[in-house]
Formats: C-alpha cells, sequence, structure tokens
C-alpha cells in the first residue's frame, strides 16, 4: 500500500497541489514583483559591484595584504592589534568623535537657521541662498587649504579680526589644541548642502498651514513649536544620520589642511585619514581594511540607534 | 597614444647626433607601447614630453603616453596601479619607496642590461649603489642632490647680518639666528626654521657624529643619547627665539609653499637643493643655497649626494626591453639632458653635466655649484633605508612636535624616538 | 484633497510688507555680513588668481598690488591640453552621473517607500549599509573589477554605478520625502486601477520635484568635485576631469603654478554656480504642486 502511495502519490500530490501552488507562487509574483521590479537596478548594482569588493575587503582585514604581493592569513591579529596595541587608533578616533560631536549640531543648526530666513520671502532672496552655498561648490579643492591658512594662522584674518577686541588668539590651524576646531569651522561653514534639504523640506509644508494658524492667533513661535518642527522631523532626521556618517567617514578636509599628516601631533587625524595612512603610505592595506570594518561597526549601531529612536520623535504622514 | 607637441619651445632641437650612434641600431617591434608615470608639476611635464617626442622620431612604431600628477595623487595611483596588475612600464621612483617597492617585487633588475643596453659608464659609482637593493639594480638615478639649507640673503641683508658659511657651525648658526630674530625688520620674522622634525637634518647630525639613522642590516643607527642632544639643542634655539615657535612651524607640509622662508616667517629653511628652483620661483627675495650646518668646525662627511628620483621598470610589463632602452635614452642622450636641464637634478652622467651646464641661467646654477662644492662636507651614501624607513619619518616628526610644544622632554623625546624606530623596524 | 492645488507658490508672503524696517534692517545686516563670512575664502581666492605670483603667498590683503590677467591664460592653456577639454570631460560626467542618480535612486527609493514586497526592511537596511561603507577600502578589489570588465581609462567606472543606484544617500534621501507624500494620492489612483508604474510616474514625481532637484544639484557638484574616482580610473590625460587637471598644478616637490590653479579653480566654479541658480528655480517652482489640504 504504502508503495503505491509511494509511486503514485507524487504525481498526484503534484497535479493537487499543482494548482494551488501555482496560484500561491502568482499571488507571490504580483504581490513582490512590482517592488524587485523598481529595485532591479540598485539590487544589479548591489550584488554586482558592491557585494563583492565588500566581501573582498572583509576577507582583506584579516590578511596582511602590501598590494603588491598577495595577501596573507593572519585570522584576528589586526583587530586585536586595534584594540589593544594601537595608539594612533585611540588617536583617530578620540580625534573623529570630537569632530562629529562639535561639528554636526552646529552644522544643523545653521543649515536650519538660514533654510528658515530664506524661506521667508527676504528681498534678494535667490542671490542670499547661492552665496550661501557657494562655500559648499568650492568642496575639497587645494585652494581650500591656502585660504583656511590664511584665515587661521598666527597671523591670519581671524586673529586680525581679533586683536581689534584686544584679544591675541594662537595660531589656530597649527596649534595641537586648536586645529580640530579649524576643521569644525571648515565642515560648520560648508553648511549649504543640508541648508538646501531643509530648504526643500520646509517648502514642502504647505502655507496655508500657517496662515490657518496665524488667524488663529498662534505666534510666530508657536507655529514654528507645532507647525513647521513635527513636519518637518522626517527631513531632520535624515540631515541628522546623514550628516553623522558623513563626518565619521570625513577625509578630504583633514586631508588637505593637514597635508596628510593629520597633525600637528595627530590632531587632526581624522579616522580615515589614518586608514588612508596605513593603506597607501605604510603599505598595510590588510590593516587599513580592519580599521574600515571597526568603523562600519561604530557608524551602523549609531544608525541602528537612530532608527530605533526615531519612532519616538519622527512624524511621518503614511 | 601619441603625445601632442609641446608648444613650448625648448632648446637645441638639432643637436649633433654622436652619442646616438653609440647606443646601437633600433630594430624593436613596430607598435610598442610605452607607459610612463611620474610625479612633478607642467614644467617637468613638458620637459619629460619632449624627451619622449625626441625618443619616438628616432624609434618609429614606439608611441609613449607619459601620464603625471602632483606628488600626493602620485603614489595612491601607482599602489592601485600595481596592485590591480596595471602598473606603468617606466616608473618614476623616489629613494623612499624604491626599497619597498623593490623588495616586494614590484620592479624588475636592471644589472642585466648594464653597459650593453643600459650605459651607464660615467655615472658616480656611488649613484648606481643608491638605486641598488639587496643586490640588485632597480633605480637609474635622475639627478643627483644634496640636503641644504636655502637662504632668504636679502632678510639677511636688511637685518645686517652675514650669511653663514661652508663652516658655519650649529652654535654660530643659532646665533645668527637669534640676531636675525633680534632685528626686527619684519613682522614676526624668525631667523630659522625648526627643523627639530626635519629627518635629512637630524641623519646629517648623526652622520657627523660618526653615526648614522640605519644600519645596512635594517637595525637603528643611533641611540637615545645623540636623539635627546638634538632635540635639547633645537630646545635652546627655540628658547633664544633662533628659530620660528611651533606653531609656526606646524604650518609646515613638507611643501615648498607652506615653507616658513616661503611665508615669510624664517630666513633660511631645510630642501633638497633641486628644490632651489621652486623656491625662488614664489619668492620675491633673493635666495641661496647652503650646507647644513657642522657640528664643530672639524666635522664632517655629514652631507652625501643622493639621487633625486630613479626611472625604474614594472616587473609586470610586458615591454621590459623597450622601456629600459627608454630610460638609457632619457639619461645618456644629449638632446633629452638638454631638454630635461637640472629639473630633476644635476644628471648623472659626466658626459650630460657638461652639456647642460653649458646652457644653465643664473637661478639653475646655483643647485649645481652646490652640490660640486660640497668638498668634505659630502660622505658615503647610506645603504637604502629599511622597510619602515617612511614611518621613521612620521615619527620622528610627531616626537619633535611633541617636544616643541611643550608636551614632551628633550630627553624622553630622544628615549621615545629611539623606542618606537626599533619597534617599527622590528615589526620589519 | 482634491483643491490639493493651492495657491502656495512664489509669491511672497505677505508678511513682507508687514514688517517693520528695524527688523528688516536688522536682518538684512544679518544675512549681509553671513554672506561675507561665505564669501571671503572666494574673494581671496579670485584675488589670488589675479595677482603675481610670488604675491599669493606673503600677503594678507585682498587687494592686489597689480592686476594681470596671465595666470588665466596660462591655467587655461599651460598644460598640453587645454582646460576647456577637462570642462567638457567633467560636464559629461557630471551630466550622466545626474540622469543616473536622479532616474535609478527614484526607483528605488519609490519601492521602498510605497511597495509592499517581502524582504523590503531587509533590503533597506542593507542599503544604508552601503553608505557606510568608506571608499578608500572597496577601492583595490573594485579597482581590479573593473580592470577585468576592461572599463579601466574609461569613464564607466564612474558612470555606469550611478545608474545602478550606487548612490545610497539619494535614495535615503527620496525615501523620506516620499514617504511625506499623503498616501490617499496612492490609494486613490489605486482604485482609479493606476498599476504602480502609473502611480510612481504620474503621481510620485511630479510631486517630488524639489526632492528631485535637490538630488540633480548635488549630483552635479559633488561629481564635479570628485577627484579620487577620475585619479584611480582615468589615466589618459586627455580624459582628466577639472579636479584632476587642478591637481597637475600643484606638485610639492617642485615648481607649481598657483597662479594658474587659483585662476582655473576660480573659472571651475562658473558652471556649478549657475547649475545651482538654474536649478534652485526648480526646487522652488516644484513648490506650486505640492501645497495640498489635509
Amino acid at each position: 500500500m504504502s508503495d503505491v502511495m509511494r509511486t503514485t502519490a507524487p504525481d498526484a500530490i503534484k497535479s493537487e497541489y499543482g494548482a494551488a501552488a501555482q496560484g500561491r507562487f502568482k499571488r507571490l509574483w504580483t504581490a513582490n514583483a512590482p517592488g524587485y521590479l523598481f529595485l532591479l537596478p540598485w539590487l544589479i548594482g548591489f550584488f554586482g559591484l558592491t557585494l563583492g569588493p565588500a566581501v573582498i575587503s572583509l576577507y582583506l582585514s584579516f590578511t596582511d595584504f602590501d598590494m603588491i604581493r598577495s595577501a596573507e592569513w593572519v585570522g584576528a591579529a589586526n583587530y586585536v592589534r586595534i584594540a589593544t596595541a594601537d595608539p594612533k587608533f585611540a588617536a583617530a578616533m578620540t580625534v573623529t568623535l570630537t569632530y562629529v560631536v562639535l561639528s554636526v549640531p552646529f552644522k544643523l543648526t545653521f543649515a536650519l537657521l538660514v533654510a528658515m530666513a530664506l524661506n521667508k520671502g527676504v528681498r534678494g532672496l535667490p542671490l542670499y541662498r547661492a552665496i550661501f552655498y557657494l562655500p559648499s561648490l568650492l568642496g575639497g579643492s587645494v585652494a581650500i587649504a591656502v585660504l583656511w591658512r590664511q584665515l587661521f594662522a598666527g597671523d591670519g584674518l581671524v586673529n586680525a579680526a581679533l586683536a581689534h577686541f584686544g584679544i591675541e588668539g594662537p595660531s589656530w590651524i597649527s596649534h595641537p589644541s586648536y586645529s580640530i576646531y579649524t576643521l569644525v569651522a571648515l565642515s560648520v561653514w560648508q553648511f549649504g548642502s543640508p541648508m538646501i534639504i531643509f530648504l526643500a523640506g520646509l517648502r514642502q509644508i504647505p502655507t496655508d498651514m500657517y496662515e490657518a494658524a496665524s488667524l488663529d492667533g498662534a505666534s510666530k513661535f508657536r507655529q514654528f513649536y507645532k507647525i513647521t518642527l513635527p513636519l518637518l522631523t522626517p527631513v531632520i532626521f535624515f540631515n541628522a544620520v546623514v550628516q553623522t556618517i558623513d563626518a565619521f567617514k570625513a577625509f578630504t578636509p583633514a586631508f588637505i589642511i593637514s597635508g596628510g599628516t593629520g597633525g600637528p601631533i595627530n590632531s587632526t587625524l581624522f579616522y580615515t585619514l589614518y586608514l588612508y595612512q596605513e593603506a597607501f603610505g605604510n603599505f598595510r592595506m590588510g590593516y587599513a581594511s580592519a580599521l574600515a570594518w571597526i568603523l562600519v561597526l561604530i557608524i551602523a549601531i549609531f544608525t541602528a540607534f537612530s532608527f530605533l529612536t526615531s519612532r519616538y520623535w519622527v512624524h511621518y504622514d503614511d | 597614444m601619441t603625445l601632442r607637441v609641446s608648444r613650448r619651445n625648448f632648446m637645441a632641437g638639432g643637436a649633433t647626433l654622436l652619442s646616438l650612434s653609440a647606443l646601437g641600431s633600433k630594430a624593436f617591434a613596430a607598435d610598442t607601447r610605452l607607459r610612463l608615470l611620474w610625479w612633478g608639476s607642467q614644467p617637468r611635464a613638458d620637459r619629460t614630453n619632449k624627451v619622449s617626442q625626441l625618443y619616438q622620431t628616432k624609434n618609429a612604431g614606439t608611441s609613449i603616453t607619459g601620464e603625471f600628477l602632483g606628488w600626493g595623487d602620485y603614489w595612491p595611483r601607482l599602489a592601485t596601479q600595481v596592485a590591480g596588475r596595471n602598473a606603468p612600464d617606466v616608473i618614476q621612483m623616489d629613494y623612499r619607496y624604491i626599497v619597498e617597492y623593490a623588495r616586494r617585487g614590484a620592479l624588475a633588475p636592471l644589472e642585466s642590461y648594464m653597459p650593453a643596453k643600459l650605459n651607464l659608464g660615467d655615472f658616480d659609482p656611488a649613484q648606481i649603489e643608491g638605486g641598488s637593493v639587496d643586490g640588485h639594480f632597480y633605480g637609474v638615478s635622475l639627478g643627483a642632490n644634496a640636503a641644504s639649507t636655502v637662504l632668504n640673503t636679502t632678510a639677511f641683508q636688511e637685518a645686517g647680518v652675514d650669511l653663514p658659511t661652508q663652516a658655519t657651525t650649529w652654535e654660530e648658526f643659532g646665533k645668527i639666528g637669534a640676531e636675525i630674530t633680534k632685528a626686527g625688520k619684519r613682522k614676526g620674522f624668525y631667523g630659522f626654521a625648526d627643523g627639530s622634525g626635519n629627518e635629512p637634518l637630524l641623519e646629517n647630525y648623526l652622520r657627523q657624529r660618526g653615526k648614522a639613522l640605519y644600519t645596512a642590516d635594517s637595525k637603528i643607527a643611533f641611540g637615545a643619547e645623540e636623539a635627546s642632544e638634538w632635540f635639547d639643542m633645537w630646545s635652546k634655539f627655540r628658547e633664544a627665539s633662533a628659530c620660528v615657535p611651533p606653531d609656526v612651524q606646524a604650518l609646515y607640509k613638507d611643501t615648498i609653499d607652506t615653507s616658513p622662508l616661503t611665508l615669510g616667517k624664517a630666513a633660511a629653511d631645510y630642501a633638497h637643493s633641486n628644490q632651489f628652483v621652486g623656491f625662488q620661483a614664489i619668492s620675491k627675495d633673493k635666495l641661496a643655497l647652503t650646507n647644513y650646518m657642522r657640528i664643530k668646525p672639524d666635522s664632517k662627511g655629514g652631507h652625501y649626494r643622493k639621487p633625486s628620483m630613479f626611472f625604474s621598470v614594472s616587473s609586470q610589463s610586458k615591454v621590459i626591453d623597450q622601456a629600459v632602452d627608454y630610460v638609457n635614452f632619457f639619461v645618456t642622450n644629449p638632446d633629452a639632458a638638454l631638454a630635461l636641464d637640472v629639473e630633476r637634478g644635476i644628471p648623472e652622467s659626466k658626459a650630460m653635466r657638461d652639456v647642460v651646464a653649458a646652457k644653465l641661467d643664473e637661478t639653475g646654477k646655483v643647485p649645481l655649484n652646490y652640490v660640486s662644492g660640497l668638498g668634505d662636507l659630502a660622505g658615503k651614501l647610506p645603504p637604502p633605508p629599511p622597510s619602515g624607513a617612511g614611518e621613521g619619518q612620521v615619527v620622528l616628526r610627531t616626537i619633535a612636535e611633541q617636544v616643541a610644544f611643550g608636551q614632551l622632554s628633550p630627553s624622553d623625546g630622544g628615549k621615545q624616538l629611539v623606542d618606537e624606530i626599533s619597534r617599527l623596524l622590528a615589526k620589519g | 484633497m482634491t483643491n490639493g492645488i493651492t495657491t502656495a507658490i512664489a509669491a511672497p508672503p505677505s508678511d513682507i510688507t508687514k514688517r517693520s524696517l528695524p527688523a528688516s534692517v536688522a536682518i538684512h545686516t544679518l544675512l549681509i555680513l553671513g554672506s561675507l563670512l561665505m564669501l571671503y575664502p572666494l574673494l581671496w581666492m579670485v584675488s589670488a588668481s589675479v595677482r603675481p605670483e610670488n604675491e599669493i603667498f606673503s600677503s594678507t590683503s585682498l587687494i592686489p598690488s597689480s592686476i594681470d590677467f596671465s595666470s588665466y591664460l596660462r591655467g587655461w592653456t599651460g598644460l598640453d591640453i587645454t582646460f576647456g577639454r577637462f570642462f567638457w570631460n567633467s560636464l559629461v560626467i557630471s551630466v550622466l552621473t545626474v540622469i543616473g542618480n536622479v532616474v535609478a535612486c527614484s526607483l528605488a527609493a519609490y519601492a521602498f517607500a510605497r511597495l509592499h514586497f517581502a524582504g523590503r526592511n531587509f533590503w533597506f537596511a542593507i542599503m544604508l549599509g552601503t553608505l557606510m561603507i568608506p571608499y578608500h577600502v572597496t577601492l583595490i578589489p573594485q579597482y581590479v573589477l573593473f580592470l577585468n570588465l576592461g572599463w579601466v581609462n574609461t569613464i564607466l567606472p564612474l558612470v555606469v554605478p550611478k545608474f545602478l543606484a550606487s548612490d545610497a544617500f539619494f535614495i535615503f534621501l527620496m525615501v523620506q520625502f516620499f514617504r511625506g507624500i499623503p498616501r490617499e494620492l496612492d490609494e486613490a489612483a489605486m482604485m482609479d486601477g493606476c498599476s504602480p508604474w502609473r502611480i510612481y510616474w504620474k503621481i510620485m514625481l511630479p510631486l517630488s520635484l524639489p526632492v528631485l532637484a535637490t538630488a540633480a544639484i548635488f549630483s552635479f557638484i559633488w561629481t564635479w568635485d570628485d577627484f579620487f574616482g577620475p585619479l584611480i580610473y582615468l589615466n589618459d590625460m586627455n580624459t582628466y576631469t577639472i579636479q584632476l587637471g587642478l591637481r597637475t598644478f600643484v606638485d610639492s616637490t617642485s615648481a607649481s603654478d598657483w597662479g594658474g590653479l587659483f585662476a582655473m579653480s576660480t573659472l571651475t566654479l562658473v558652471p556649478v554656480f549657475f547649475f545651482f541658480l538654474f536649478f534652485q528655480r526648480l526646487l522652488i517652482e516644484g513648490i506650486a504642486t505640492t501645497g495640498m489640504k489635509r
């Protein structure tokens, strides 16, 4: 009997379940196909161009790789060294954290304030908007290094201005205690990008809401607090997360201002600059890969935390 | 891909062809493509392209693609290309990196090509040695230079102070520096730059004392005593305001444009002799070259004539023979020598030196005269630096900064320097 | 929601006439001061581009001792290849990048924001993950990959990834904006029998002009300013972009052409600036269709 079942059952089952299975498959397909079809370019890019190199770089982090000879497996040795025997890692981490904690809030605050000011229909608005965005256009050009020195060196313009108030400033850009602040200033000066995004977000808030609130007698401040801020939370969240990730990954400002040295005395040694030095200066690509993955881990933890807590303060419409 | 002809006019287009016939006949396969990579800026590119052009006219069927970048961008691009097995055929190399690339097998050994295909017979033998690593020859020197002190003669004159001479000692130099600062003719101006973190300067100091930076078998060749005395000497200079304060020195990023001399903060700075032209170009004042100071009036041998840069051939290249032929042309052909001038350094070949010397301008003559006039200041070429030496340079600068900013005492700085460098070398 | 299209447009809000003079002056003063802060370094650069070279580093004043435009001429023609060629190369790459980013990222963002499919959250997390990887590290493996594809020394490694939505930043940005558009619109359309594609094309995109314009602006500018990608993938000087061309002016070990550098740097700001000016109008005019009543 079991033999009979065994020989006939598969076919019977197939034909019996066949229709249902096919129906289920079709439903799965109709339900999920649109999503995956829209996602297709990104999926191709991810699998084709990102995943492979990322996995290889993860592998490299467990090796000794000088880029010229083949990689040699060393297990967790790189990670152990990072955790226990690398003073420059600690320095880089400190500098980067300082940079993140200082530059991101200031940058976002300025971006929001200026965006709000520019959103109000000031005369000459388009021109102001362009002017405030200009610094971001200069990006990481070589010229910035020279400019920043002109501003922040011992005999630079900032000190000349301070002298009017009787303050004698140090050489901000070349003193180990202050140099990081010049980099923070550079980042904040280039607040144009988050400003534009805030502007776009502000513009999406319907003005009739403000009109209705005014009619109801709400003050400007109340309007900001009850209308603008809540409706802006998705954009604030975006800017906060993205600017923080960018700040962790920042490379170009430190590279051009310190001439790639991270000095003086490692005071401008951004984490990715240290990574770069290890990879291209010291031929230690394996170690640099380990450093990179540690950074990814830190950023991932921070981002996950942000997303998890976002439900408490970010309002989406959907 | 062939190069465009340079729009600039250079010297003799129709010079003698004597040496060319000595190179033998050219019978390479048609359509050889050579890739060339070097660092430098446009003036060097113009000269290099001119030489490539000359080579191509004499070797129909060879096309040369030249790529160039600034120093800072050069090394990541080279490293990536080597890692990706896409290295250029002819690579410009630096003393600091040639050991790294050679020991890892990225460069082709060239000794088998000498002397027939690579005629370096009238090169200074020390320069051949300079391009050798572990017994093999990897780099053809493109020019000699030596470490030097760049002096702002205009500032010295203003302050009414005499220029240092070949016999000046560090002590005397310190006094000179303090005098310039005291004269106070320019705002925020000091005697000389703070060289405590400058590796060639330290090396010179050690050599005068009979020591060196590294031994031939990759160990540290100096001790905490010398290092501490070195830092101590500079601390005293700082106290006497003979040299610039630390926050001015920290502006220096190993580039001509961030040098305290260029920025108008000091009357003297330290550089390689072939950078003199670059310094003079962006300075309004008249500059001159002199040596590093002696420790005692009779100490000698601190300096050495070193290759400013090399051409190496990639071991991955499919056209090594042709690449070597190009390099040979580059350093032994008179037309090439005239086109190249002393921009990369003084030509190594005596014959080429003679050809070039006649056509140099005022500024160009200065490094030439300086290097040939070193006399007993120059000693034997040190062995190629060990792996990890590049990091050692960074360590020196960091510790020097720490001492300068008062975070470390000179004696602690000396001890730490020796410790860290020993550790670096041990890692290998 | 039918009267979704309201009049919330570029007409300046009525409060501009009600603002008192002192407040107006105060705001303008602040804005002008702020502008000077933003502009000063730029002005210095322009000044450096017209002053004699040996004065650039020794003087901190904005006023040059003499005006000399030779840096511009030298910068433009001084390299073997005129700077115009670099401009063109940069333009091609930047425009292609803009198209690639806007198209591919909006497609992906629409999927993440509006469509339900199995594994959506998982892929979203992965997408965010790609934002966190510093590029120096995947550099060598990616270089080898492109080398094997034969794409090195072409613009393909710089452009093709954009058409495959490699810039997760823009996907994330658009997702945030798409989520701010009321779902009722989608639902109404679906009830009318619209496919996801039609919703995307006819509803989402038109309502998202501000964020699309933002993405276009940023794409253009960041690509214009990028030097590391071109440094690694473009060997042939004929294919160099502006940033790469600028860097050949400066070599720390030999004589650099600082005047030329500053002159060309000033020039390179011009197209970007105009691109920005043009697209920022889109940013504003896009508003015309987004005012809606709830």
